[in-house]
């Protein structure tokens, strides 16, 4: 790498700005999720303002940018400054957001990043009652990697008085939140 | 999307070929100071190609990035295009150079190209099944090339769970919660852990707000005090987080000469000193039940972990000396005389009618040996 890491991570930042090509944007937000897995980036990926640019990607139509973005927050939403600037900027409503995805991938980092981001401050909407109901379903899908995961959520994030509401909530409901489809 | 072949439906059974597992295409459309220094696809991360189970030439069609997260990795490691030349020993032994592995087997019902065959390994921590795909995928093997995957479809609900606690832990450690944890190392990390572990989100009228900020719960998190380390291991597991980028295999020696094949590591590094093997023993292979057809070998695999799984029902150890051979005796068929005195004797008049029987059965088999030798005297006489 002949640029120094900073100058290489703005000119990642740069083109996903600049360029037209979606593939190339979908290239370049994928390299800065990929770095933003090891805290070494944290700083530099702060100060170009990632993490805006991945809340913001959260809302895009292209569900591969939505994968890569929700992908970069779970990796480094465990950092306190990280995850602290999250929340501030009230990034949990576009994850939970996520949790509807049809990309499994998507859900997958949407459900982890929402067991990350969660605090006693934040715990009320990170573990919201549709947030609850929603990770019951998934705990039953036919996905390993996938039930697994919302069981750990359902056993580790969320009180039993809140899986039974959510129980009782899923019984008169059949609508719901479809599963990913693959 | 999935690679030729996988099925669509995302890994649910163990059988399953997951789409994660399919090989991407080499990226040919990224600008210039994106290039590294040999082809991949865009994922910066501890892999790089994925391969279906398809035939190799179709899949180099797709060109797409991936981005790694946590919920990708694994312990477990999925490894195709294996050669079906009954070359699973080489292969563990292999594996087994990057780091300690708890678990292996071949998965027979899955998909895989012909004449190959695919393999799960468990590799005892993450960061050792991470060094060993790194080094593993796209090697060439008894003339085939290798692809190495992570499986986490193959996790247990518990080992997900251990898994993101790592990730947390490792990053409480690299980040600016270091002070903490240092703090608590000092102190005795069991101590801590079992203290503060009623501290969790489920509870938050049991613990102050105080003891909500990130930087200590990480430290002792309630989680880690029902993973699966034993105690002892716990507090190495603690102690080696921070050197989460070393490479296992360097801090390892491989002695896998010895039949027993364990791993000998120096204490305090990567892999506690346990045996490399804990699940299975490898039979020594002498070479001869190669290049057998992969049918054979299937069934020939099948009625071996059979028999193996019947021992471990007997409570044999694996390293048991004692051969039986011939067929056993007949039970006598015990019955229970609602008294334990009545029992015991029963069992002492069982027992002495056993010894009674193989008696009878000795003499029989000696009279007879007798009886042939009497009549080939005979014979010869007669001559």
């Amino acid at each position: 790498m002949e640029l120094g890491r900073l100058e290489y991570l703005q000119a990642l930042v740069t083109e996903f700005q600049v360029t037209d090509s979606p593939e190339a944007k979908e290239q370049v937000l994928a390299n800065l999720a990929n770095f933003a897995y090891d805290p070494k980036n944290y700083e530099y990926l702060r100060q170009l303002q990632v993490l805006d640019l991945f809340l913001d990607t959260l809302t895009e139509d292209n569900e591969t940018l939505v994968e890569f973005a929700i992908g970069g927050l779970c990796n480094l939403c465990l950092d306190k400054i990280n995850k602290d600037y999250i929340l501030e900027a009230n990034g949990v409503e576009p994850i939970i957001n996520c949790l509807s995805s049809s990309n499994e991938e998507t859900v997958m980092s949407a459900v982890t990043t929402l067991m990350y981001l969660t605090t006693p401050q934040s715990r009320q909407q990170t573990t919201a009652l549709p947030v609850v109901e929603c990770m019951l379903r998934f705990s039953l899908s036919a996905s390993r990697r996938l039930s697994n995961l919302a069981t750990v959520f359902l056993e580790d994030y969320c009180t039993p008085l809140q899986v039974e509401e959510a129980r009782n909530l899923s019984k008169h409901t059949a609508v719901g939140i479809p599963l990913p489809k693959d | 999307m999935a690679a030729g072949g996988s099925s669509s439906t995302g890994g649910g059974g163990l059988g399953d070929a997951c789409k994660h597992h399919a090989q991407l295409g080499v990226c040919e459309s990224r600008a210039k100071y994106r290039e590294g220094r040999r082809p991949r696809a865009v994922k910066v991360g501890p892999a790089w190609a994925f391969r279906g189970p398809g035939p190799v030439n179709t899949l180099l069609l797709f060109f797409f990035p991936q981005v790694y997260t946590i919920n990708l990795e694994s312990r477990y490691l999925l490894i195709q295009g294996v050669p079906a030349l009954g070359v699973m020993k080489e292969l563990v032994e292999q594996f087994a150079l990057y780091g300690a592995i708890e678990e292996y087997h071949a998965l027979d019902e899955y998909p895989a190209e012909q004449f190959t065959e695919v393999y799960l390994i468990k590799f005892q921590k993450l960061q050792c099944a991470r060094v060993a795909k790194k080094k593993m995928d796209e090697r060439s093997f008894f003339g085939s090339l290798l692809h190495v995957c992570y499986a986490p479809e193959f996790e247990t609900v518990q080992e997900t769970r251990e898994k993101l606690q790592d990730r947390r832990k490792y990053i409480a450690k690299a980040t600016n919660q270091r002070d903490c944890f240092v703090l608590k190392k000092v102190e005795g990390p069991e101590k801590t852990v079992s203290k503060n572990s009623d501290c969790p989100w489920s509870t938050p009228g049991s613990c102050t707000t105080g003891n909500w900020d990130t930087s200590c719960f990480t430290s002792s998190h309630r989680v880690s005090q029902n993973t699966g380390y034993p105690s002892g291991n716990h507090n190495q597991s603690l102690l080696t987080l921070p050197q989460y980028d070393d490479n296992c295999a360097e801090n390892s020696e491989y002695s896998g000469q010895s039949t027993s094949l364990t791993l000998n590591v120096q204490p305090g590094r990567c892999t506690p000193p346990t045996p490399l093997i804990q699940q299975r023993i490898v039979p020594i292979d002498n070479g001869i039940d190669r290049f057998m057809p992969r049918t054979t070998h299937l069934q020939e695999r099948k009625r071996k972990r059979e028999e193996g799984n019947k021992f471990s029902l007997i409570g044999t150890s694996a390293d048991y000396t004692e051969v039986i051979i011939g067929p056993q005796l007949p039970e006598i068929p015990k019955v229970d005389m609602d008294d334990d005195s009545l029992n015991a004797s029963a069992t002492l008049i069982r027992n002495k009618l056993k010894e009674v029987w193989i008696l009878k059965v000795l003499i029989f088999s000696f009279s007879n040996i007798y009886m042939m030798c009497l009549l080939s005297i005979k014979i010869e006489t007669l001559r």
